[in-house]
């Protein structure tokens, strides 16, 4: 009886890391591109770290794109002042987003509910405002410019990520596989568990012995690791790093991407992800209007399909 | 030196008197249905522009008398219709529609009305400086004052000595309590809407006056709302109100000593009042939820 | 020894004096059963005792140590697990999971990363023992949200057990049950305290319940204690014959 659960979820998986390690070949014939995988890649694990809080201990973490973006400046600040090497980048990155994270967070696990979501985004917010009014240092409204990722050295030989959009991508695809085996782990952990049940029922958790508010905070730390990882290989895509990546708007469309893919779903962020950046792209190429339809799709996934595309598929099947 | 705090104060006042206008609404909209109404600049943007486009006809009297109603009325449609559905389940999702509904209200605005800034006229009365010692005073700026005291005085009298008023401050500590009490808690949901978004609307054609209309306007005055809630205390309207004001003088101060920091003093409030005190100045315990 | 002592402990929300200068004293093994009329504060005590919130005034010990200022969860790794009257459990998750989730805490794994075959296998026949304990091992891997409410009270008993507490506070554990449910719970908890040795404090309004079980009865009536003494002394005073009566149905 359990045996044939596993068995499902094992071909699901394999059939996700098939469609992801082949992604350049299948993508094209569709009329897709090799940096449009890249870019769902990162989207998506951006998602997927804010579904870390959102779907997995029930928290309204919706200032979470700051991380992301202090992620691409650390990268950004990284390629430009320190040393044009591509895992420090990623590092700094990832550690400028988790240290804030963790600074923060001890300010913000005190509430709950909309009152901490508002709080995020204020926080959230007085980031963007510092990228924005810093221009000197940060480069302002026109971003951090300047740096462009750089080719892996690994001694014998070097992979080229900066002119081969293949190369990047599985590069970035590595870091991706990583990071989102980190994040099962957790989550299958009995700290994980412990993350679940404060969703699930806080006050019972916290009656089993779970120091709540503590737990609530590593959950945001971990998360704000993972989101800075995501942000330092978003400035890799763009060579750039942008304000607007800190603004609470990006924040939103990670939030929307995590619930339309589907909350309660490890890989249910990446779908949205995906769907969320083909339409975009999409949309923004037959039409100016582009930002109305978003919202409106951001208003028909809240009445009609809360559960997500993979709630949907889960309750139809049923 | 002290003329010129003196003015940077004042100018705080009308600053803040404005955020007060603007986060009251909000405020309302938190405090009794537990939504971050992130639309709620688009309100004020969408006011603005009724204005703006009503004026040739009725003048701005006739605007400023005209606008704000129909704006709630706007919102009234659009709490009946998008956010009611949502009042049952977790707060994720009528923030995720408020969100998605400030898209449409900004690109919207810009479809019916063009992405170009549009001049608002105000009556030559108001444009006159005061005096030219308070050159800085003009009719118009004392007007929006006098203007936001006159709705946030009326608005506390409703709170306090209407029935609806009543029902509503029962409403925020207690919804269960009220609705059991047979009072139609959906009703009760839909006025407080209205009420929040007509503040937004006449915050949308005070402002329209001042800076002129664009479709973007509404979310630069969104941030600084939610600080005057979040230091004013959540759940208290009188905390948003001192909120609203503390941030806006801080703000002119700030300008004489540090001008590029303005902006950011209104963050380091916030951090320094979340530290210190959590739950915001005139927050209640246990509102933390 | 005493496991729990109360000590003039008083707790008022605003001028609403909910529990009045109440002290009570449990010693190991005890069965103690805490009864009065509706609106008597029995909840708001367990509160108390169990940390939900502080006192306005007076002292709790636990074990002997002063644990008035300490948070819920600390008290619960000191040996304290209550249930709740409304049941408190995880209602998507299967009831193995919620149980495993106490022992996880009790074995000190609640904040790992990583846990070992061997650990996972400890782990896993400790559930199945507490499992077995309470009945529930044929259920185990049903969700919790769709099991009958005498069952989801029995579920939650199993968590409480699960955390290896010595003291543990049932907050009318038979509340909505038929009269076989109030039996099989109360066969259960009359096994928990002789085989277990455990320490009960229990809030009930079941009377049958109260004087199968309890070794000694507390009265508390609109927040202050009326009488303590054995179950016979309760049934003979007439001060508690007079609240329980005094209240019109």
């Amino acid at each position: 009886m359990r045996g044939e659960g596993d068995a499902r979820k094992l071909i699901a998986l394999a059939a996700i890391w098939a469609a992801l390690l082949l992604a350049p070949f299948w993508m094209v014939p569709l009329g897709g591109y090799t940096a449009l995988g890249t870019r769902v890649l990162v989207l998506g694990l951006a998602a997927m770290s804010v579904n870390f809080l959102l779907g997995f201990t029930g928290v309204l973490s919706f200032g979470h794109a700051a991380y992301f973006g202090l992620g691409a400046y650390g990268a950004g600040f990284a390629l430009k002042f320190l040393a044009p090497s591509t895992p420090l980048s990623l590092l700094c990155g990832m550690l400028l987003g988790g240290i804030a994270g963790a600074l923060l967070g001890v300010l913000l696990v005190r509430r709950r509910g909309v009152y901490f979501a508002m709080v995020t985004i204020a926080f959230g917010q007085v980031f963007y405002y510092i990228a924005f009014q810093w221009s000197s240092v940060t480069g302002g409204d026109d971003g951090l410019r300047g740096f462009s990722r750089q080719p892996i050295d690994l001694g014998l030989f070097s992979i080229d990520i900066l002119s081969s959009a293949n190369a990047f991508y599985y590069f970035v695809l590595l870091c991706f596989a990583a990071a989102v085996t980190v994040m099962a782990f957790i989550l299958r952990s009995p700290f994980g568990r412990t993350m679940i049940a404060i969703r699930e029922n806080e006050r019972r958790a916290r009656f089993l012995g779970i120091p709540v508010e503590r737990h609530i905070w590593i959950a945001f730390t971990l998360s704000c690791f993972f989101m800075g990882l995501a942000g330092a290989l978003y400035a890799l895509v763009n060579n750039f790093a942008d304000p607007r990546g800190l603004h609470y708007s990006q924040s939103g469309d990670f939030v929307m991407m995590a619930v339309m893919g589907g909350m309660r779903n490890f890989w249910g962020p990446l779908l949205g992800a995906a769907v969320f950046v083909v339409l975009q792209d999409y949309l923004s190429s037959i039409t100016i209007n582009w930002m109305s339809f978003l919202g409106m799709l951001f208003v028909a996934v809240v009445l009609f399909f809360p559960r997500g595309l993979l709630g949907f598929i889960r309750q139809t099947a049923k | 030196m002290t003329q010129l705090l003196f003015f940077n104060i004042t100018n705080g006042l009308i600053i803040g008197a404005f955020y007060v206008l603007m986060a009251l609404g909000l405020s309302l909209i938190l405090n009794l249905s537990n939504v971050i109404n992130f639309a709620h600049g688009g309100f004020l943007v969408i006011g603005g522009y009724i204005a703006y486009t009503i004026t040739p006809y009725v003048g701005f009297w006739g605007a400023l008398l005209i606008a704000p109603p129909l704006t709630a009325l706007i919102g009234l449609v659009v709490e009946r219709v998008l956010i009611r559905p949502l009042y049952g389940r977790d707060p994720l999702y009528s923030l995720l529609l408020t969100f998605g509904l400030a898209f449409i209200i900004e690109d919207g605005t810009r479809f019916l009305w063009g992405a170009q800034g549009k001049p608002v006229t105000i009556p030559a009365v108001l444009a006159q400086p005061l005096s030219s010692d308070f050159f800085f005073i003009t009719g118009y700026r004392l007007f929006m004052v006098v203007m936001v005291v006159i709705s946030v005085t009326l608005l506390f009298l409703l709170l306090r000595y209407t029935r609806l008023g009543i029902r509503i401050r029962a409403g925020t500590l207690d919804l269960e309590t009220v609705a059991a009490l047979g009072i139609n808690v959906r009703m009760l949901r839909s006025l407080n809407f209205a009420m929040g978004i007509f503040l937004a609307g006449l915050s949308g054609v005070l402002a329209a006056g001042q800076l002129g209309l664009e479709p973007t306007m509404g979310t630069g005055l969104l941030m600084p709302s939610f600080i005057a809630i979040i230091v004013g205390g959540v759940g208290s309207l009188t905390g948003t109100l001192l909120g609203g004001l503390l941030i806006g003088v801080a703000s002119g101060v700030t300008a004489v000593f540090l001008p590029a920091a303005s902006e950011a003093i209104i963050y380091v409030i916030m951090a320094v009042v979340l530290l210190i005190r959590p739950r915001g100045l005139l927050g209640e315990e246990g509102m933390l939820t | 020894m005493t496991v729990l002592e109360v000590r003039n402990v008083s707790k008022r929300f605003g001028s609403l004096a909910a529990v009045r200068n109440i002290s009570l004293s449990v010693p190991k093994g005890e069965l103690r059963a805490i009864i009065g009329p509706n609106g008597a504060g029995k909840t708001t005590f367990f509160n108390l005792i169990s940390g939900f919130f502080r006192p306005t005034a007076g002292t709790i010990l636990f074990d002997g140590r002063d644990v008035t200022a300490l948070p819920a969860h600390q008290r619960v790794t000191l040996g304290m697990a209550r249930t709740f009257q409304i049941t408190e459990i995880f209602p998507e998750l299967s009831v193995f999971e919620n149980v495993r989730i106490g022992t996880e805490v009790a074995g000190g794994y609640r904040l790992r990363a990583w846990m070992g075959r061997a650990e996972r296998d400890g782990i896993e026949r400790r559930v199945t023992e507490t499992l077995r304990l309470t009945g529930l091992e044929s259920k185990a891997h049903r969700l919790v949200g769709e099991l009958a409410h005498g069952d989801q009270r029995a579920a939650e008993i199993a968590m409480a057990l699960a955390l290896e507490p010595h003291l543990l506070l049932l907050d009318e554990p038979t509340a909505g049950m038929g009269d076989q449910e109030t039996y099989e719970i109360t066969q259960l908890i009359r096994r928990l305290h002789r085989d277990g040795k455990l320490t009960i404090v229990l809030i009930e309004h079941d009377m049958r319940v109260v004087f199968h079980l309890a070794d000694r009865i507390t009265v508390l009536d609109q927040g202050s204690l009326l009488a303590d003494g054995t179950p016979q002394e309760i049934a003979a005073n007439e001060a508690v014959q007079a609240a329980y009566l005094g209240r019109a149905a």
